[in-house]
């Protein structure tokens, strides 16, 4: 069974996470505070970690950014304020998505599955965009001989826009294909990603020739040349 | 000369001097006029009185010569005419005087001119002496003088004092003998004299000028400060402060001014102050509110899920319960809205909207019940606007779920229009519509025209109330029009720019196919 750590202070909804959760057939780990986190991280490998931003002791971003330097697992935010600057912060410090309370534990449920998803391995063996190299069997990139540790999301990002290489994609298209949203949704989490990825990938990330903006219109894959 | 005026009204420096400045003129002009008159008068009347006294002597002198003739034969008259005549010649140039001797003309007989020992020296022309002064010496027979002009044969006409006597030539003779002193040297005085208290004159003007502005800028000064200061105050800088200088008026004025800053600059710091502590109020109100109400959503999802194993009450029960914190979490958050608007803690956040799309998703998204159609008439063009999509959707879902809900199932018409500058939606049904005295309420937070409607879909009485803020913080209005049993006209107007005015309203509030009713505006409270 697929294991979820659920990071909450507030016992009871975590508790009441771990129900519902439990109800769709995942395992689940609650953890209430940020410093519990990582020794349990390492110990039990969870798949996806559901993670409150506000935590007593180590922040929800902090403890997302501790993750990351280990894993590229799934990671989803909860947030009191959905507007806030912390769910940028909390994009760019490695979450895959957010979701604002009160929410819809339905489609919650939704969310979680579609984040644990595997992209479909293309039987394109190797794909490439500007000069970096994607193995999509082995779910890792190349860029002048040195991997790339990439988050899945981020990963996914990456391949639906080097599938097509002409094509300038909405931020309400890479919503759909990536995130899986059917609805207008958050576009910061286009943004974010895209300003990760870039970090990652890009010569010089302030100058992208990799992944290119269109202006008012979205992102599209660069010929890594100038 | 619009300029000047423009100072005039714009300095009390200019006003001040100005005024004092025309009185000293004033003044000055009179006294130095009075001063020039009276100098110039008593240094012709010393002129004139040295004058008589001297022709006094020379006409009993000229006559005594004259008269000798009688008794010495060896004398003859022309030489001695002669020689009074020359004596104009023999004076000094600081008192220069000629000498004429007229004959008087005999008034009858046929004997011929009196005129044999006429002349005058110099080049006087005899003739210039005044008629007016003749005929008083004629008359009196005692010395007589005039002021006035005297030319001479080559046209010049000099100033002078004649003064004149009647003389008798022996053989009867009537003749006049004129000492005509030349007032040149007295001119002299008096013109120079009068260039001088001229010079004197503006000199003190002007002097008078530039101390009054001198010492009034510097007594004005404070309450240049005070302007200034002021200035630097509105614009944000609370800090400032006049100096206090001295014990006078303008000391007391420095002191209430600072008086003033100081209290302000508390007031606006304990209400920034309330202002933070209502925000902090506002998010931490926000988090704790929330995280239950997700544990308690969840539960009543978990329950509701095994609905079919539960007895009818009991599952009747969770759908309530459900329904409940639905409404519930809708209140939840128009009240943190509302307080965020309190509070002045809203953010516009802008972006460039497609009005169009924005409303056709918000018709979408509406539970129209059925047979009630929504019938749209938008521009052909693109109606794009730089708003906050988020709140415009959120005035909009809101004004139609108010038509539905009071439209009594007739079509609601939505109407988009748009100018140069402002972007105007109206969302108008045929239903209920509502009083004047209703109208006065139908912005109020909590107020619902009837309660029965609106609950059942789950409204909290907030709506209009949060739409009117979020119109407002746009800069834009939003008005409503209503007649009962005739429905009811609701339109959204919103500069396309933040912070343009809205020059003209694209939809009038007064619905076309009405006649004229009184619009109602919330804006005037």
């Amino acid at each position: 069974m697929t294991l979820i750590m659920v990071v909450d202070d507030d016992q009871d909804l975590a508790e009441m996470l771990g129900i519902v959760l439990n109800g769709s057939g995942f395992e689940v780990d609650l953890v209430n505070s940020g410093d519990q986190v990582m020794p349990l991280f390492s110990a039990h490998e969870p798949e996806l970690v559901l993670l409150d931003v506000m935590l007593p002791g180590m922040s929800g971003i902090e403890v997302c950014k501790e993750i990351r330097k280990v894993s590229m697992v799934p990671i989803v935010m909860l947030s009191a304020k959905g507007d806030s600057h912390d769910v940028v912060l909390g994009l760019e410090a490695g979450a895959d998505d957010y979701m604002v309370k009160p929410f819809n534990p339905s489609e919650l449920v939704a969310r979680i599955k579609v984040r644990l998803r595997r992209s479909g391995g293309d039987s394109h063996t190797s794909l490439k965009i500007g000069d970096i190299v994607i193995d999509q069997v082995a779910h890792t990139i190349i860029r002048h001989g040195k991997t790339i540790q990439l988050t899945r999301l981020e990963f996914d990002l990456l391949v639906a826009l080097a599938k097509e290489p002409g094509r300038v994609f909405s931020r309400d298209a890479l919503l759909s294909e990536v995130w899986g949203y059917q609805q207008a949704a958050d576009t910061r989490l286009v943004n974010v990603h895209v300003q990760r990825l870039r970090a990652k990938i890009e010569e010089d990330a302030d100058n992208p020739t990799v992944i290119v903006t269109v202006r008012g219109v979205g992102y599209k894959a660069g010929t890594g040349y100038e | 000369m619009k300029a000047f005026w423009g100072i005039r009204h714009r300095s009390i420096i200019f006003r001040v001097i100005a005024v004092t400045v025309f009185f000293s003129v004033l003044l000055i002009t009179i006294v130095g006029s009075v001063l020039y008159l009276q100098i110039s008068s008593e240094i012709l009347r010393e002129k004139l009185n040295e004058s008589v006294s001297e022709t006094r002597s020379l006409v009993d002198y000229a006559q005594g010569e004259v008269d000798a003739t009688i008794y010495l034969p060896s004398l003859k008259i022309d030489k001695v005419v002669d020689k009074i005549l020359k004596s104009g010649d023999l004076t000094l140039a600081a008192s220069p005087r000629e000498v004429a001797l007229i004959g008087t003309p005999r008034t009858t007989g046929t004997r011929s001119a009196n005129d044999r020992f006429n002349g005058a020296s110099g080049g006087v022309n005899i003739q210039s002496i005044p008629l007016t002064l003749r005929k008083q010496v004629v008359k009196s027979g005692d010395i007589k003088w005039i002021r006035s002009w005297i030319s001479y044969r080559d046209g010049t006409r000099v100033p002078a004092i004649i003064i004149g006597s009647s003389i008798e030539i022996p053989q009867g003779l009537p003749y006049e003998l004129y000492y005509i002193f030349l007032l040149k040297e007295q001119n002299i005085i008096i013109s120079f004299i009068g260039r001088l208290l001229l010079l004197s004159g503006i000199l003190l003007v002007l002097l008078i000028g530039a101390i009054s502005w001198s010492v009034l800028r510097r007594a004005l000064s404070p309450i240049r400060d005070a302007a200034e200061i002021a200035e630097q105050l509105t614009a944000g800088d609370l800090g400032r402060r006049m100096r206090v200088v001295g014990h006078d008026e303008m000391t007391r004025l420095a002191i209430s001014f600072n008086e003033m800053a100081v209290s302000m600059q508390q007031q606006i710091s304990r209400l920034e102050n309330l202002s933070r502590l209502q925000q902090r109020f506002v998010s931490d109100v926000s988090h704790e509110l929330r995280t239950p109400l997700t544990t308690i959503r969840m539960a009543s999802e978990v329950i509701s899920d095994n609905k079919e194993k539960m007895d009818p009450a009991v599952a009747r029960s969770v759908e309530l319960l459900q329904s409940q914190i639905a409404r519930f979490e809708v209140l939840l958050t128009d009240l943190l809205e509302v307080s965020r608007f309190d509070a002045r803690a809203s953010i516009l956040e802008v972006k460039e909207t497609d009005i169009k799309n924005l409303v056709n998703s918000c018709i979408d998204q509406a539970h129209v019940t059925d047979n009630q159609e929504i019938v749209v008439n938008f521009p052909p063009e693109s109606v794009m606007a730089n708003v906050d999509p988020r709140r415009i959707e959120r005035i909009l879902r809101n004004l139609i779920a108010n038509a539905i809900d009071h439209g009594e199932g007739k079509a609601i018409h939505i109407t988009i229009k748009q100018g140069q500058t402002e972007v105007a939606v109206s969302v108008r049904d045929y239903g209920v519509g509502f009083t004047s005295r209703e109208s006065l309420h139908l912005f109020d937070r909590f107020w619902r025209a009837d309660p029965s409607r609106s609950r059942l879909r789950g409204g909290t009485g907030l709506g209009l109330s949060i739409s009117l803020d979020d119109a407002n913080l746009h800069q834009g209005l939003l008005k409503a029009w209503g007649s009962p049993g005739r429905g009811a006209n609701f339109v959204l107007t919103v500069p396309k720019t933040p912070g343009i005015s809205i020059e003209r309203e694209p939809i009038p509030i007064d619905p076309p196919d009405e006649l004229s009713t009184i619009p109602i505006d919330p804006e005037e409270d």
